[in-house]
């Protein structure tokens, strides 16, 4: 599910993992979403994203090299 | 009778002393130094050892299966790979996908402590294949597949004559079809099992939809352990009233031995049914590998079932029981399968793979009387980093063995630390491990 503006906010930010290959474009683009772990792996916040955070989580998504990063509503 | 020897169904009213007895009428398999070749007292069943002890099966019409639906609700019957999840939840979901699934029966049992099923293949394999027959008529599916290892050709054997038999009997309405597994830990992990069937590499996948509504090819798909299979088999004779026991595999002395636990049993008296001892033991990694370390004194007066188990909040994982002995090196049989869980990775979860790897080196470290205190802190973080981060559950099972450990192992933890060593015994290789 898509996240359109003025919808109620129940996405998430998620990950497949088997795709990930830990570039790390993703904590560049949405620091406030992503840190890294010890082996420069992204670690995604477990929340609900708010609407101000969605601009930076698709840009997030947008800059995954990989295609590992996506959102929807769980 | 027809030219196979094969008796029509006798509908038997309550299961006859044998099948009381359980699967494997309590008697011991061993095998002796990890042979993957049996040896027991107890004889393997053709079709008609098989329908002379269990009776025939008969094929599932509407209120057969509507009461097959019913006892397996009522026997509270879970998945015995591991997992146990509730297998009438499970069937309840492939039956809102609708028909036209596929049915797994897993024996590949990619654990490497484990041989229960192992055992149950090769000595009761028409067992497990009538509760394959069973469950794939019950959620209509339109295809059937037993799951094996390769390379284990005698078993192969077994079960290909098994399937012969029940081909020239006309027993299977669905036939069932074998399937390969390549010989590694995460060759029966259910996604890595579906991935494969639907022409992918054998690896655990990234899910968010469960098999059971859409898997190969976006069919509904049921992976079953085998003994969850052989004990539906039961359950549509007998109703929920069939006989329930547990198959445990005891690692102890260099052997596996697989034991039907008599429901009366502690655990101690499980344990001691192989070794001859049920004392001076200080702690059972219970479970697989992947499972958890449990102190001695917790665990030797539990019931040997599941149920006992679930109710002393210890999951019994695949029924794997390694004690270790008072005067063993509990810290470095952790180590050892830490080591072995990281390399067991598929290799595709980037937590999995250099995590698992670094936390199995401050095991390693620890062990040999180099690692610090800062070296725990390090291993503290790295455990909540890689929590819950792969696709499938591999490193997180391996977290849980070395949390156990280092909490069930404190004194040799600080004995390392300290002095560098327990002076402890290091004890001989574990099955699957050099």
């Amino acid at each position: 599910m898509k996240a359109r503006r003025g919808e109620a906010p129940a996405d998430r930010l998620l990950i497949d993992p088997t795709n990930c290959d830990g570039i790390g474009m993703c904590s560049h683009l949405a620091p406030d979403l992503v840190t890294v772990d010890s082996w420069g792996y992204p670690i995604l916040v477990q929340r609900i994203l708010e609407r101000g955070e969605l601009r930076s989580a698709r840009r997030a998504v947008a800059g995954c090299p990989r295609k590992a990063l996506f959102i929807a509503a769980e | 009778m027809n030219s196979t020897g094969y008796r029509p169904f006798e509908l038997l009213a309550e299961p006859p002393a044998e099948v009381r007895a359980g699967l494997l009428q309590a008697r011991p398999v061993t095998f002796g130094q990890y042979s993957p070749v049996p040896s027991t007292s107890l004889a393997g069943h053709d079709l008609p050892a098989h329908a002379a002890c269990f009776g025939n099966r008969w094929p599932l019409d509407e209120p057969a299966a509507e009461r097959l639906l019913h006892d397996l609700d009522r026997s509270y019957l879970t998945g015995r790979g591991g997992g146990h999840f509730p297998v009438s939840v499970k069937a309840q979901s492939a039956l809102r996908a609708g028909p036209g699934g596929v049915l797994v029966a897993n024996g590949s049992e990619s654990e490497p402590a484990s041989a229960k099923d192992h055992a149950l293949l090769w000595l009761r394999p028409h067992l497990v294949l009538d509760g394959l027959a069973a469950m794939a008529e019950l959620i209509e599916a339109t295809d059937a597949v037993l799951w094996l290892h390769e390379g284990d050709p005698d078993l192969l054997d077994v079960l290909t004559r098994a399937l012969a038999e029940r081909r020239r009997a006309g027993l299977d309405r669905i036939v069932p079809q074998l399937a390969l597994a390549p010989q590694h830990y995460l060759s029966g992990e259910s996604s890595a099992i579906v991935r494969s069937l639907a022409g992918g590499p054998t690896l655990p996948a990234f899910t968010r939809v469960p098999a059971s509504s859409s898997g190969v090819h976006g069919r509904p798909t049921l992976v079953h352990n085998v003994e969850t299979l052989a004990r539906i088999a039961l359950i549509q004779r007998y109703g929920s009233a069939a006989p329930d026991s547990t198959l445990y595999t005891v690692i102890a002395e260099g052997n596996r031995q697989v034991v039907e636990a008599d429901q009366r049993w502690t655990v101690a008296e499980l344990i001691g049914s192989v070794t001859g001892r049920s004392a001076g033991y200080q702690a059972v990694l219970v479970g697989g590998y992947g499972g958890r370390w449990m102190r001695w004194s917790a665990v030797a007066g539990v019931g040997a079932s599941h149920a006992a188990m679930a109710a002393h909040g210890i999951n019994s994982g695949a029924g794997v029981l390694l004690p270790i002995r008072s005067d063993e090196c509990g810290l470095w049989q952790a180590s050892q399968i830490a080591s072995y869980l990281a390399e067991s990775s598929a290799r595709q979860c980037g937590p999995c793979l250099f995590g698992l790897r670094a936390v199995a080196d401050i095991l390693d470290e620890l062990v040999e009387g180099a690692a610090r205190e800062r070296d725990l802190s390090r291993l503290q973080r790295y455990r909540a980093e890689i929590a819950g981060r792969g696709a499938c559950r591999h490193p997180d099972g391996a977290l849980g063995m070395v949390a156990s450990a280092m909490d069930v192992f404190a004194d040799d933890v600080d004995e390392h630390l300290r002095l560098g060593s327990c002076r402890r015994m290091r004890s001989g290789g574990l099955p699957g491990l050099a």
